[in-house]
């Protein structure tokens, strides 16, 4: 008997998420995708010391998302987690030196290319995730291109590596006006967990200009998501988010 | 090691000398520590890995081995020396580091006869990052946040490898639950590694529902991974001594239940494929790599399997859970891409039963470990080293600790590293379009060979 694809993939019915009409749910964000949070009595000094990419700073009593690792290292410190169900809001979020009004040059069609300047692989596959049935990129009008000069944002993952800096700028350079940088993950906005290694230069936004970053080890695809909505300028601010 | 005195998993490694190595012996890895060279050798026969100080004056192949894994951008790994292939007509056509045929920074060089491949020379330490220098000195606990994001995909294999050597060098008493809820995460990353590779081949030959439907039932994968063990590429679940995450009873019934769900509707894609002869015409006879080829070149895992080479490392060399549980050994003959990817097909299935194995005969003692007397009572003039079978294959890691218990070694053998030879080999021959079917069927991965 013939076997028929079509009638295989309707029978699946619909697997896509209703973000970004819809908040996302427990399943879709999961676990490890939720910042510490400082309890009242957190001990700030202890916490730098233990954290080992300081991400927490305790001369300002603040936690950078972009070193932050989710490696929960802190807890005995008195920084707490989200328990598991509740969803807070996502973290992607526009760099001070983002001026351009993206909303209207980038509505509908955005098309992005993913570089790599030495990641573990785990970001580039949460990034080749989002064209799977459950985020479905393309029902957004966003697209993958394997080119630069089809790109209109560039997906930097990794923690930028001597050897692909300048092929790094390279790849920025021969991308068409107007063009976005999206940083993806701790290593690529901080150095995260490889900020002291041998092979890591600097932060991505040191070797390009860079328009979002989007916090995580990995960043889960929906987070990721958020930050190209984020870029296209079709997500603005806090109140717009579902 | 099987019968082992002690039972921890990982046997103290045997020292012998280079005259004693005889010819069923395998090369597998050599690094440098203290100012000195040593090799890890492994006896086929006697299922045993043996480590030989290497004399200063071995020649130049060993150095060139040595030197293989400064970290220089570029390096390219040639077959053999003076193997060049140059003539009217030859092309050489540059592949990468930038492309989204290899989602990772890494190139190669093509030399190409009008659409035929005659030699590939894979480039790789393009995103070297030094993990195995950034790791010395520092507590192995914090080392292992290191160790796991080195290969993401594989993070899993990794600190497990990492944990297992520390706690023997330590001699920490580790709780067989433990143990066991490690090689659970194992088999799931095995599971959704194998449908990614399964996937992307799908996407290769541009079937496109199908490589959906795959990277869906992937993407459930890395959900149970999230839901069971806090993370969905397993970062952070390993300690030292123990494991963070506790799987219930309860938890773990739902758990086999989803994954054997998982596998029944992959069992029933793949009779969709096998029924598909588009997609079956692009794997068949693709990229062959011949047994003799295969023990030549060192290729581990599935791609050494694919050539009917009969090694798992979760046999061969057993940790706890593994001596107890039934694992299949999946080989095929035929050492195409079809063959490989009917190991991959296989090897899912097998993970499904060993899963359900594991979870089912879980021993109910505690997960936390004692990390109590750290350092004390520990060697710190031994190396301690472990193999685990990662998805790729064959994973090492030799480690040796100072007297404050900090890492002063520390040495990692990818598997991706040994596969890239294999191949290169393979693809000679084969056409410029055959490229893609043969980089996915071996699962390889820039970020562990460079690590």
């Amino acid at each position: 008997m013939p076997k028929s694809w079509v009638v295989r993939g309707l029978k699946k019915g619909v697997l896509t998420t209703g973000y970004p009409d819809a908040k996302p749910t427990s399943e879709e964000l999961p676990d490890r995708s939720q910042p510490p949070v400082p309890a009242p009595n957190a001990d700030w000094t202890a916490g730098e010391k233990r954290c080992p990419t300081g991400a927490i700073r305790a001369g300002e009593e603040r936690i950078d998302l972009g070193s932050c690792i989710y490696c929960r290292l802190c807890s005995s410190a008195g920084f707490a987690f989200e328990e598991e169900g509740r969803v807070t809001a996502l973290q992607a979020s526009l760099t001070a030196g983002h001026g351009k009004a993206t909303g209207q040059i980038f509505g509908m069609s955005f098309h992005v290319m993913m570089i790599d300047v030495g990641s573990c692989n785990a970001c580039n596959l949460e990034v080749l995730n989002l064209s799977n049935p459950y985020y479905d990129l393309s029902r957004l009008g966003i697209s993958f291109t394997n080119s630069p000069k089809h790109a209109d944002a560039l997906i930097v993952v990794g923690a930028l590596n001597p050897a692909m800096t300048d092929i790094l700028k390279r790849t920025y350079e021969s991308m068409p006006e107007p063009k976005l940088v999206i940083s993806v993950g701790a290593c690529a906005i901080s150095g995260g967990i490889f900020r002291r290694a041998e092979g890591f230069v600097s932060p991505v936004g040191d070797a390009i200009p860079v328009d979002v970053t989007v916090p995580g080890c990995p960043p889960s695809p929906l987070q990721i998501l958020e930050g190209l909505l984020l870029a296209t300028g079709r997500m603005k601010k806090d109140d717009d988010r579902p | 090691m099987r019968g082992e005195p002690g039972g921890s998993g990982t046997a103290r490694i045997e020292r012998r000398n280079i005259e004693g190595l005889s010819e069923n012996m395998q090369l597998s890895s050599v690094f440098q520590a203290g100012g000195f060279a040593y090799a890890l050798v492994s006896d086929t026969q006697a299922n045993k890995t043996i480590l030989s100080e290497l004399p200063p004056t071995l020649g130049e192949e060993f150095g060139t081995l040595l030197r293989g894994s400064d970290a220089k951008a570029g390096i390219s790994l040639e077959l053999e020396a003076g193997g060049k292939v140059e003539g009217y007509g030859v092309f050489e056509f540059p592949y990468g580091p930038v492309s989204w045929g290899v989602p990772e920074a890494g190139g190669f060089r093509l030399l190409t006869y009008g659409e035929r491949v005659l030699k590939v020379i894979p480039q790789v330490n393009f995103k070297k990052r030094g993990v195995e220098q950034g790791v010395l000195g520092c507590e192995p606990e914090d080392a292992l946040l290191l160790i796991e994001r080195s290969a993401g995909n594989f993070s899993a294999s990794y600190s497990t490898c990492f944990v297992t050597a520390v706690e023997d060098l330590l001699g920490l008493e580790v709780p067989s639950k433990a143990k066991w809820i490690r090689a659970v995460a194992i088999e799931l990353e095995r599971i959704h590694n194998h449908l990614y590779v399964f996937g992307r081949l799908a996407e290769a030959a541009s079937q496109n529902v199908a490589a959906a439907q795959t990277q869906a039932l992937r993407e459930r994968v890395l959900r149970l991974n999230s839901k069971h063990f806090g993370h969905r590429y397993l970062f952070g679940f390993n300690s030292l001594g123990g494991v963070r995450r506790d799987l219930r009873k309860e938890e773990r019934g739902n758990l086999t239940n989803d994954v054997r769900l998982i596998a029944r509707e992959f069992s029933g894609l793949v009779e969709y494929f096998l029924s598909s002869r588009i997609f079956l015409d692009r794997l068949q006879a693709t990229a062959r790599l011949p047994r003799g080829d295969a023990l030549v070149l060192g290729a581990v895992g599935p791609s050494a399997r694919g050539s009917g080479i009969q090694w798992d490392d979760r046999l061969t060399y057993p940790l706890e859970p593994y001596e107890d549980i039934y694992v299949n050994l999946e080989t095929e003959p035929g050492g195409d891409t079809m063959a490989r990817t009917m190991v991959r097909v296989r090897e899912i299935e097998s993970s499904t039963i060993a899963l359900r194995e594991l979870l089912d005969r879980m021993p109910g003692d505690g997960t936390e470990g004692n990390t109590e007397g750290h350092g004390v009572g520990g060697r710190t003039e031994d190396f301690a080293f472990c193999r685990i079978e990662s998805p790729s294959g064959d994973l090492i890691q030799v480690a040796q600790l100072d007297s404050q218990g900090r890492v002063s070694n520390l040495h990692i053998r990818p598997a991706s590293l040994v596969n890239w030879l294999p191949f290169a080999k393979s693809l000679e021959g084969n056409v410029f379009t055959d490229f893609q079917f043969a980089f996915e069927s071996f699962g390889l991965s820039f970020a562990d060979s460079d690590r």
